[in-house]
């Protein structure tokens, strides 16, 4: 099983080093609409949820991502 | 088929399949060829096909890869459909004048982004010739 920073690594083409929960669209240029939405998909995927789209509309930062899949009592690794 | 199918994201269900045949001619590889620039001996020059390993002229395997855009395009989701990505892999030559078969699976659907990951096998005479995955997205 994926953990969250290896998806995130993976569709966003950055290093895990580099990922925090503050990194927002503005932080990382390959976060593009494309890829966000590749990038949920990914996490439904492989945690096995789903995210509302509210969640996915209003979700602003990793760390936004990663406190739904939290709150959905998933292990995000 | 000349329409596409219209399904909505709503109609869509993992597990849910589509396929249909195609039998490639050698006008299609000669389109193929002027279209997409790819040349190669090995498709349209027999006398040069005949000296290698295949014997005979092969269809480009780009060109059998884009029946995975029919797929998606007209079948599974259709008319609704916005291409995201797709992984190709040639396993076996395809000939002119073969038949293949193209299956394709929905494994798995995004209810809130749309995306929907698409299994694709094309087979010739029972054998998969190519496989793959297509991401698309389901446009509302």
């Amino acid at each position: 099983m994926r953990t969250f920073s290896e998806i995130v690594a993976a569709v966003f083409k950055i290093s895990d080093t580099e990922i925090s929960d503050s990194l927002s669209s503005q932080d990382i240029p390959e976060w593009d609409s494309m890829n966000y939405l590749l990038f949920i998909a990914e996490l439904e995927k492989e945690f096995d949820m789903s995210f509302s789209m509210d969640e996915v509309m209003t979700a602003q930062r990793l760390g936004d991502i990663r406190a739904v899949i939290e709150a959905r009592g998933k292990k995000y690794g | 088929m000349d329409n596409p199918n219209d399904l909505l994201l709503k109609d869509i269900s993992v597990g849910d399949a589509a396929f249909f045949s195609r039998m490639f001619t050698q006008e299609d590889v000669l389109a193929f060829a002027r279209l997409s620039g790819d040349k190669n001996p090995l498709h349209l020059d027999e006398a040069y096909a005949r000296t290698t390993r295949f014997g005979q002229r092969l269809v480009h395997g780009m060109l059998v890869g884009s029946l995975c855009s029919a797929l998606v395009g007209m079948y599974l989701p259709g008319k609704r459909c916005l291409y995201l990505s797709q992984t190709l892999l040639f396993r076996k030559p395809v000939f002119i004048g073969d038949t293949v078969v193209v299956r394709g699976i929905v494994r798995a659907k995004s209810g809130s982004t749309g995306v929907l990951e698409i299994g694709v096998s094309i087979t010739k005479d029972h054998e998969e010739v190519l496989n793959g995955i297509a991401t698309v997205q389901a446009l509302t």
